[in-house]
């Protein structure tokens, strides 16, 4: 049976810590390079910080991570992409990106609503030593291709090769959890199989709180978020992506 | 047949154009750059069998536990332990990307005199000297492990002093301990039971304390719920991480908590909310209310608030003797909910924040956080494992960095329970490392070595048959059937933890304690300055808005 891949991403529990940002670059050997800024560094996933625009006691905010959106419906990146570096498993849901097939032409990133790809300008580089703390089970990110959140494929591929060794044909659910859910230390980030009725994750979907982000755009994203609060909801229709608010302290 | 030039000409644009439709120069280019992105010296990763060792993290005193991923010798992936009931499954940011600080290009990795490289032996035969002149101290950041026993050994030994750069944690409890005598390192709160929090600027979700202790606690009882069952009233000055997520939060002026926590003392005995105390503040309300900007009404609402749901427990994130005062008079001290004793030692601490005066060397472990700095004109020989610019030795020595020490780690900061862990060395450093302890025991064997004290230490602990041991499986200590079998768990990155403390604790607050100023909260970074941050780090506040840069932070 095939799956369907998506989060829900409850924003009242998330406090802003930044440990799936962090969680995210070790484990897809992401490079730190001293050159790299908002607008070119390489972050698979980003939490922003959104206020409702009030000041003073009356100022809310929440702070939201995003990440490849991974729609399944008229994919944006995938109807642009020239080579066919982008496609949609079929058996997961996941939307996949080659970089063997990607010429760097970023289409796709300029297609994409969410700002939630990224080009990848630099080789590699750490300082000397550092590359013998590099997750052995994912190459390191080749330059001049674009790069976005694959829902830690490589971990659905350890998954899959326990499953069986052990003659099973299904992975147990356990053993597959991307490194932003395993990090975020209140449990904001919900991972599951949406296209089982009785996973929580699908159930949660169907919450009145769950919304997702452009969704009049009808590329019915696999990303879904959570909030109690009316104006964090009334966000997810606005035109641009949550704008990043500088924040000292 | 004759070739003209104008044969050559046509030759050579015909071959342009039909270079260009042919798929050649693109399947060249394609392979250029395909190539071009592989460069055999483009680092790789390490090769080799992968396997998974628990252990515990070493940043800070709160000694998370850690499931390190190693491949080819060396922690290539960190995430937590689901199982430790300390840091429940949770790191720090910092602590997931912790296992690139050991190739740090600000590592430390020659022993340094003043700025120049010098070597071990001349750190010794210095070091030597200048104790025998004397007098000596020690400061240490992680007291109670089996190395701080060597450093107070060897500071006692030598008629030196032992002196502890307590964190903000700790200097929040010190208030109790001169008031009850029971030692601030012997306190904790007790976040577990309580059920509203009164926090004056405590970041509580920002890093304070244990990463993943509070957090947990707050995403189970109290996110996203209408009626939470743990409430927090967060007063802070401008919407913190832990404001934006807080029941209630107040917009208090800055540097107003003393006079905040004054005001609340007042309308409680107002209004009857407490019963009767002999140390009463001298502000009124009114001079309260001036001072934090909220109102009168607004204060006497908010003491009915809080003692509508006990317990009840006022947090600071430092040293703030006005706050503990409020604590004593809502009845938390010694109660459930509120600051408890976690062991029952008496055993007090020297701290280190005032000047160091009258001595030949001061020792600086590499426990104590970067931006300390002795406040002493003595020989200052400062163990680190990076050299942040900051530390202001006349020796820089390098220690061992991050899991290449085998260290034993006790109870946490602030933390209601005892608990004993071990982190063992799963790097190995590829240059000359020493740790304070084994420097100073080199000097003097009769101050003891980490090792047997560690040993020592477990041999009490299965004496006492007390508590419990979480490591693969939950295992009461009348379960373990040896010394050798407790050591095996805890190397295997078990971690065990006590009974509660059954000793009284209490309080006479015989007047109010002056106001005192203001502290500055701090969070996860606080121990670290740029730019031994580990690089990881840099995706927080370089590649990112969340956060301003650690200069700015801290």
């Amino acid at each position: 049976m095939s799956a369907r891949y998506g989060m829900v991403i409850d924003l009242d529990r998330c406090i802003g810590c930044g440990s799936c940002m962090v969680a995210c670059a070790a484990e897809n050997n992401v490079p730190a390079l001293q050159q790299a800024t908002v607008r070119t560094g390489l972050t698979p996933i980003v939490v922003r910080t959104v206020s409702n625009g009030q000041e003073g006691a009356a100022r809310r905010e929440t702070f939201i991570p995003i990440m490849c959106m991974h729609c399944e419906h008229d994919t944006p990146c995938v109807k642009v992409c020239p080579q066919q570096a982008v496609e949609v498993d079929r058996a997961t849901g996941i939307v996949m990106q080659m970089p063997q097939r990607c010429l760097g032409c970023r289409y796709c990133m300029t297609a994409c609503p969410y700002h939630a790809r990224y080009f990848n300008w630099w080789d590699p580089a750490w300082p000397a030593g550092m590359e013998k703390s590099l997750n052995p089970g994912i190459a390191v990110r080749m330059r001049g291709v674009v790069e976005k959140c694959n829902l830690c494929h490589a971990r659905l591929h350890t998954a899959k090769e326990k499953a069986a060794a052990a003659a099973k044909r299904e992975i147990d659910p356990t053993d597959y959890v991307p490194a932003c859910v395993e990090a975020c230390p209140t449990s904001a980030i919900h991972f599951g199989n949406l296209a089982d009725a009785n996973d929580p994750v699908a159930k949660e979907s169907r919450s009145p709180e769950a919304f997702r982000l452009l969704a009049r755009l009808g590329t019915e994203p696999k990303v879904y978020y959570k909030s109690k609060e009316a104006w964090v909801r009334d966000l997810a229709e606005t035109n641009s992506a949550p704008r990043p608010e500088v924040k000292h302290g | 047949m004759k070739v003209t030039r104008r044969d050559l000409l046509v030759w050579s644009a015909g071959a342009a154009a039909g270079l260009v439709v042919t798929p050649v120069p693109w399947k060249i280019l394609d392979d250029v750059s395909i190539w071009s992105q592989n460069w055999p010296w483009i680092p790789q990763p390490a090769k080799g069998p992968v396997e998974v060792k628990q252990s515990a993290c070493t940043l800070c005193p709160n000694g998370c536990g850690l499931r390190v991923r190693m491949a080819g010798g060396c922690p290539v992936g960190l995430s937590g332990v689901n199982t430790n009931p300390v840091s429940r499954g949770a790191l720090c940011p910092l602590g997931f990307g912790a296992h690139q600080l050991n190739w740090h290009p600000r590592r430390l990795r020659n022993v340094k005199h003043r700025g120049n490289i010098s070597s071990w032996s001349e750190a010794s035969a210095a070091f030597a000297k200048a104790a025998r002149e004397g007098p000596i101290v020690i400061v240490d950041g992680h007291p109670g492990r089996s190395a701080s026993s060597v450093l107070e050994n060897f500071a006692e030994k030598w008629g030196g002093g032992y002196r502890v750069a307590m964190g903000p944690e700790t200097r929040s409890l010190a208030p109790y301990e001169l008031w009850s005598g029971v030692p601030a390192t012997s306190l904790g709160y007790d976040l577990e039971n309580t059920q509203t929090i009164v926090s004056f600027g405590a970041p509580l979700l920002d890093g304070w304390g244990i990463p993943g202790r509070f957090p947990r606690l707050w995403a189970e009882r109290a996110a996203s719920m209408n009626d939470p069952q743990l409430r927090i009233v967060q007063a802070d000055p401008s919407l913190s991480r832990t404001a934006a997520r807080a029941w209630q939060w107040l917009q208090v002026r800055e540097g107003s908590e003393s006079a905040l926590a004054a005001g609340l003392v007042r309308a409680l005995l107002e209004q009857n909310l407490v019963p009767a105390h002999g140390a009463i503040p001298l502000a009124t309300i009114s001079e309260a209310a001036n001072e934090t900007g909220l109102s009168a009404d607004r204060i006497r609402e908010l003491a009915r608030t809080i003692v509508a749901k006990p317990p009840v427990l006022a947090v600071s994130p430092d040293f703030n003797p006005a706050v503990a005062a409020l604590n004593v008079v809502l009845g938390a001290v010694g109660a459930r909910g509120g600051i408890v004793r976690s062991s029952d030692r008496t055993k007090k601490y020297s701290s280190v924040a005032g000047a160091i005066s009258n001595v030949r060397a001061v020792v600086i472990d590499s426990s104590v956080p970067w931006d300390f700095a002795a406040k002493s004109d003595a020989e200052v020989f400062r163990f680190a494992a990076w050299d942040g610019g900051s530390s202001k030795g006349d020796w820089l020595l390098p220690a061992p960095g991050f899991l290449e020490e085998s260290t034993d780690i006790s109870t946490p900061p602030a933390y209601p329970v005892e608990t004993y862990a071990v982190a063992a060395n799963l790097a190995k450093p590829t240059f000359e490392v020493q740790t304070a302890a084994r420097f100073l025991a080199n000097l003097d064997a009769s101050a003891g070595t980490p090792e047997t004290i560690l040993h020592s230490r477990c041999e009490q602990l299965f004496r006492s048959r007390s508590g419990t041991l979480y490591g693969q499986t939950i295992t009461p200590m009348t379960e373990i059937a040896s010394t050798q079998e407790l050591e095996k768990h805890l190397w295997d990155g078990a971690v065990w933890v006590g009974e509660r403390c059954s000793a009284k604790l209490a309080c006479e607050l015989k007047e109010w304690p002056s106001a005192s100023p203001s502290s500055r909260a701090g969070n996860w970074t606080q121990p670290w300055l740029a730019p031994v941050l580990p690089p990881l780090a840099s995706k927080l506040y370089i590649e990112s808005n969340l956060r301003g840069t650690p200069g700015r932070t801290v």
